[in-house]
C-alpha cells in the first residue's frame, strides 16, 4: 500500500516537520522532525509531562501546531480523516459513560460514513468480527465501565481494528494491564505490522522498549533520539533525559554489557 | 356534546397552550440535558440561563429602536441565545489564556453578564423603554404563554430536535472521544458550539417553564435520572425526554389543584423522580447496590463449607451439621451452600452434601494452604495455642504465589506439625503441564523437561523417565529412581532445578 509521491520518492508514513506545539508560555514539543516508514513498530518514550501524548495527539490532528507540520503519507494531518487510528490512555476514558463493548467498536466504522448516515449491517458485521479477534464478543452488550483493565483495553484495539486505518496509535497500553493481557496486545500489534501497517506507541517501560519495538522515540520536549533501540538505549542518552533516576540506567548498562 | 367541548373549552381551555408548551419544553430541554450531563456542562447551562438577561434586553433594545417593535418575541430570543453564546466563548477565552479554571471563570462571567443586564433595566432611561416583567423571568410563568409564542417555541423545539438526531453520531463521538473525532474529521470545536448554541435556544424555552433560576433543572434533573437508568445513550435519550414530560404534566397538574407557583412545582416533581431513580434503579440504585452487597457470600464462608465437608467422617455430611460446625450467620451459609452447588463444587442430595470431584480438588488447595500456614506459624514465635484459629484466618489468603512461597520456604512439608499430611495441588500439577520435581510425592512417575542450574548439578538427562520415592530425613532428602534402576537422593535445591511433566499419577 506503499505510496509514490509525483516526485517519485516513496513517501513516509507519518512525516513530523519542525514541529512545535504549546500550551501557554512553554511549548510542550519543540522542533520536532522525524519520518516514520511504512510498516513499522514504533515505541515513544520519555519521562513524564515529556511530550508523549501531545506528539501522538499532533499525529492524530488533535493540536494545532505553533510551528511544523504532520503529514500522514504526504497529506498535511488536518486533511485527513480516518487513516489514524487510536487507542487512549485507559484514564483518559469515561468509563461510566453510557454506551456498550459493541457501540465503541462500531465507532471505528464512523470514518467510513457521512455525520447524517447511519451505519450499515455490514459495518456492524466488521465490529463484531474485530470483537472476535480480540476475544472480546461475550461482552458485546456489556456496559463499558463493566469490564476488567485488560478487556477494557481489548475493546478499544477492537475499535482501532474496525477502523482498518493504515496508522496506528496507542496511548500507554501496556500500563496497569495483567502479563497475560500484554502478551495478547503485543501479538495483535505484530500480526498489524505484519499487514504492513505501522504502529506507533507510547510506552513507559524502558526494561521492555527494546524487545517490543524497531524504533524508538526518545522525547524529552526536544527529540532527544530515534532510531533503532541499540541505539537509543544508551546510558549517555538516557542519562540526559532522565535525570537523577540512575537506577534504570545501570541495570540497562548490565544488559548491554551481557549482550 | 358540542355544548359540553364548548363548556370543557371556556373553563379549561386557558390550559391548552401551557400544557403543550410544557411538553414540547420538557421534551427539548430533557433531550439536550444529556449530552449537557454526560459532558459535565450543568454550570455551564446555568451561567447561559442567567446571561440571557442581558441578551434579552438587548433584543428588546434592538427591535424597538431599529424597526419600533415592541417586546418582539424572535428579537429576544436571538438576543439571549447570542448572549449564552458570548457567555461560553468568555468562558473559553479565560480558560485558555490565563491560569483561571473553568468553574471560575464560569462564575466570573455569567454573573458579571447577569449584573450588565440587571444594571441596564435599573437604569431609569432603558427602564422607560423595556417592559420586562423581571419577576416573570426569574420565576417563569407558563400559563401566560400567548399562542404566538407557542408557535415560536414549536419551531425552536423541532430545530433543536432535529439537530440532535442529526448530529447524534458526532454529539456521541465528541462526547466520548474528542481525539478519535478529531482524527476522522470531526470539527470537534464546531460541534461543540453547535451544542452550546441548543443549549441556549433551550434555555430561552425553558425560561417560559421555570425561569432562570430553576431553568437548569428541567435540563439536567430528567436526564440525570435517566443515566442512572440506562447503559446506553439512545435509551438515555428516551427515558430522559420521557421522564421530563411526566414531571413537567404532574408538576403542572399539582401547580394548577394548589395554586402554586407551576416552576417550582415542576422542578420539586422532577427532583422527586430523581430521587426515585436514585433509590430504586435496577442496576445503579442504592437499593440495588444494597441487595447486591447483601447477597454476596464471602469467599470466606463458601470455603469454610468447603471444609467442613471435607473434614467428615464418610465425605458427607448434613445441612444442619455445617450449620453447627461453622459460626457465621445460618442465611450466609446457606447462600454459600447454594453457590457452590450452582458452581459445581458441592452435590446437595436430600439435605446431605457431598463434594464433587472438583470440589474435592478445590477443597484440598484449601487445606494444603490452611496446612501450610500451620506449619509456618509453628515455625514463628505464634503461641501454640493460637496456631489453629490463626491458620484458619490465613488459610483464606491463598494467592497462589504466596502459597507457593510458603511451600519453598518450609522445603516442601509432607505433613503440618500435628502430622497430618499436606495435600499437594494435583489438579495444578496436571495441568500445567511442567512443574517442579519436588513438589512430587512417592509414587508419580515423571519425564525431565528442563534442568535449571545449581551448585550440585543432578546426575541426569531432560528426556529421562524417573519415579518418585520416599522422602528421608524428616522430608529435606528426595528419593528419585531412574528408568535404569540408580536411585539418586537430592536435596531441596537439587529438587528445585529439575522441572518435570508427570506421566501418571498412581
Amino acid at each position: 500500500m506503499s505510496q509514490i509521491n509525483q516526485s517519485g520518492r516513496k513517501t513516509s508514513a507519518i512525516e513530523v516537520e519542525d514541529l512545535t506545539v504549546s500550551y501557554g508560555p512553554v511549548p510542550a514539543l519543540l522542533d520536532i522532525s522525524l519520518a516514520i516508514e511504512e510498516g513499522k513498530l514504533v515505541g515513544i518514550i520519555g519521562p513524564n509531562g515529556s511530550g508523549k501524548s501531545t506528539l501522538m495527539k499532533s499525529m492524530l490532528g488533535f493540536v494545532k501546531p505553533d510551528v511544523g507540520a504532520v503529514r500522514i503519507f504526504g497529506t498535511d494531518v488536518s486533511n485527513v480523516k480516518g487513516r489514524v487510528a487510536y487507542v487512549p490512555q485507559r484514564g483518559a476514558v469515561d468509563w461510566d459513560f453510557p454506551i456498550t463493548v459493541r457501540e465503541v467498536a462500531a465507532m471505528g466504522r464512523y470514518s467510513y460514513r457521512r455525520w447524517w448516515q447511519d451505519l450499515t449491517a455490514k459495518d456492524y458485521k466488521l465490529a463484531d468480527d474485530a470483537l472476535e479477534k480480540v476475544r472480546m464478543s461475550d461482552y458485546r452488550g456489556r456496559q463499558i465501565g463493566q469490564l476488567s483493565g485488560g478487556q477494557q483495553q481489548r475493546v478499544f484495539m477492537a475499535r482501532a481494528l474496525a477502523q482498518d486505518a493504515d496508522i496506528l496509535l496507542l496511548d500507554e497500553p501496556f500500563a496497569g494491564v495483567d502479563a497475560a493481557t500484554e502478551r495478547a496486545i503485543l501479538d495483535v500489534l505484530e500480526d498489524l505490522k505484519n499487514d504492513g501497517k505501522t504502529v506507533v506507541v507510547v510506552h513507559h517501560d524502558l526494561a521492555t522498549a527494546a524487545e517490543y519495538f524497531d524504533l524508538l522515540i526518545l522525547l524529552k520536549q526536544r527529540l532527544f533520539g530515534f532510531g533503532p533501540p541499540k541505539m537509543i538505549l544508551n546510558p549517555k542518552l538516557l542519562g540526559d533525559v532522565y535525570e537523577g533516576t540512575l537506577r534504570v540506567f545501570a541495570e540497562l548498562e548490565k544488559q548491554g554489557a551481557e549482550d | 356534546m358540542y355544548e359540553a367541548l364548548t363548556q370543557f373549552q371556556l373553563e379549561y381551555g386557558y390550559l391548552i397552550n401551557p400544557l403543550i408548551v410544557g411538553t414540547l419544553v420538557s421534551i427539548v430541554c430533557s433531550v439536550v440535558g444529556c449530552f449537557i450531563v454526560l459532558r459535565g456542562m450543568s454550570f455551564l447551562a446555568d451561567a447561559i440561563a442567567h446571561s440571557m438577561l442581558a441578551g434579552v434586553i438587548a433584543g428588546y433594545l434592538f427591535m424597538k429602536v431599529i424597526f419600533g417593535q415592541e417586546s418582539h418575541l424572535g428579537g429576544m430570543l436571538i438576543g439571549a441565545t447570542l448572549a449564552g453564546i458570548l457567555t461560553v466563548a468568555m468562558v473559553g477565552l479565560v480558560t485558555r489564556f490565563s491560569r483561571i479554571k473553568q468553574d471560575t471563570a464560569i462564575g466570573i462571567m455569567y454573573t458579571g453578564i447577569f449584573a450588565m443586564g440587571s444594571f441596564l433595566l435599573s437604569l431609569d432611561y432603558i427602564g422607560g423603554i423595556v417592559q420586562i416583567d423581571i419577576y416573570h423571568f426569574i420565576v417563569g410563568d407558563v400559563i401566560a404563554v400567548t399562542t404566538g409564542e407557542l408557535w415560536l417555541l414549536a419551531i425552536v423545539t423541532s430545530i433543536v430536535l432535529s439537530v440532535v438526531i442529526l448530529f447524534y453520531r458526532p454529539l456521541q463521538l465528541t462526547s466520548f472521544d474528542p481525539i478519535m473525532a478529531a482524527s476522522i474529521g470531526i470539527p470537534v470545536l464546531a460541534v461543540e458550539y453547535l451544542l452550546t448554541a441548543c443549549t441556549s435556544l433551550v434555555v430561552v424555552s425553558g425560561v417560559q417553564i421555570a425561569g432562570v433560576i430553576l431553568v437548569v433543572a428541567l435540563i439536567i434533573t430528567p436526564a440525570a435520572s435517566a443515566y442512572l437508568l440506562t447503559d446506553r445513550l439512545d435509551r438515555m435519550i428516551v427515558t430522559s425526554a420521557i421522564l421530563g414530560v411526566i414531571g413537567f404534566w404532574i408538576g403542572f397538574l399539582i401547580a394548577n389543584l394548589t395554586g402554586s407557583a407551576a416552576g417550582a412545582s415542576v422542578v420539586i416533581t422532577m427532583t422527586a423522580i430523581f430521587f426515585l431513580c436514585l433509590v430504586l434503579a435496577p442496576r445503579y440504585g442504592l437499593l440495588a447496590d444494597w441487595i447486591r452487597k447483601r447477597n454476596t457470600v464471602p469467599q470466606e464462608i463458601m470455603e469454610d463449607v468447603l471444609g467442613s465437608v471435607m473434614r467428615s467422617p464418610d465425605d458427607s455430611i448434613t445441612v444442619e451439621e455445617v450449620l453447627g460446625y461453622i459460626k457465621k450467620p445460618n442465611m450466609k451459609i446457606r447462600k454459600s451452600i447454594d453457590m457452590l452447588e450452582r458452581q459445581g463444587l458441592l452435590d446437595v442430595d436430600h439435605g446431605k452434601l457431598k463434594l464433587t470431584k472438583d470440589g474435592l480438588f478445590e477443597a484440598k488447595r484449601l487445606v494444603r494452604a490452611h496446612r501450610l500456614w500451620e506449619t509456618y506459624l509453628d515455625q514463628t514465635s505464634v503461641p501454640k495455642e493460637e496456631i489453629h484459629s490463626r491458620a484458619h484466618q490465613l488459610e483464606h489468603l491463598q494467592d497462589q504465589s504466596m502459597v507457593d512461597y510458603l511451600d519453598d520456604k518450609l522445603g516442601h512439608p509432607i505433613t503440618d506439625p500435628h502430622g497430618s499430611p499436606i495435600p499437594i495441588d494435583e489438579k495444578r500439577i496436571s495441568r500445567d503441564g511442567k512443574v517442579l520435581l519436588s513438589w512430587l510425592r512417592e509414587g508419580y512417575r515423571a519425564r525431565i523437561v528442563e534442568q535449571r542450574p545449581c551448585e550440585n548439578p543432578v546426575n541426569i538427562r531432560v528426556g529421562d523417565i524417573v519415579s518418585m520415592g520416599e522422602r528421608s530425613k524428616d522430608g529435606a532428602i528426595w528419593t528419585v529412581i531412574t528408568a535404569s534402576g540408580t536411585q539418586l537422593e537430592l536435596d531441596h535445591d537439587q529438587a528445585d532445578s529439575l522441572l518435570v511433566a508427570v506421566e501418571q499419577p498412581e
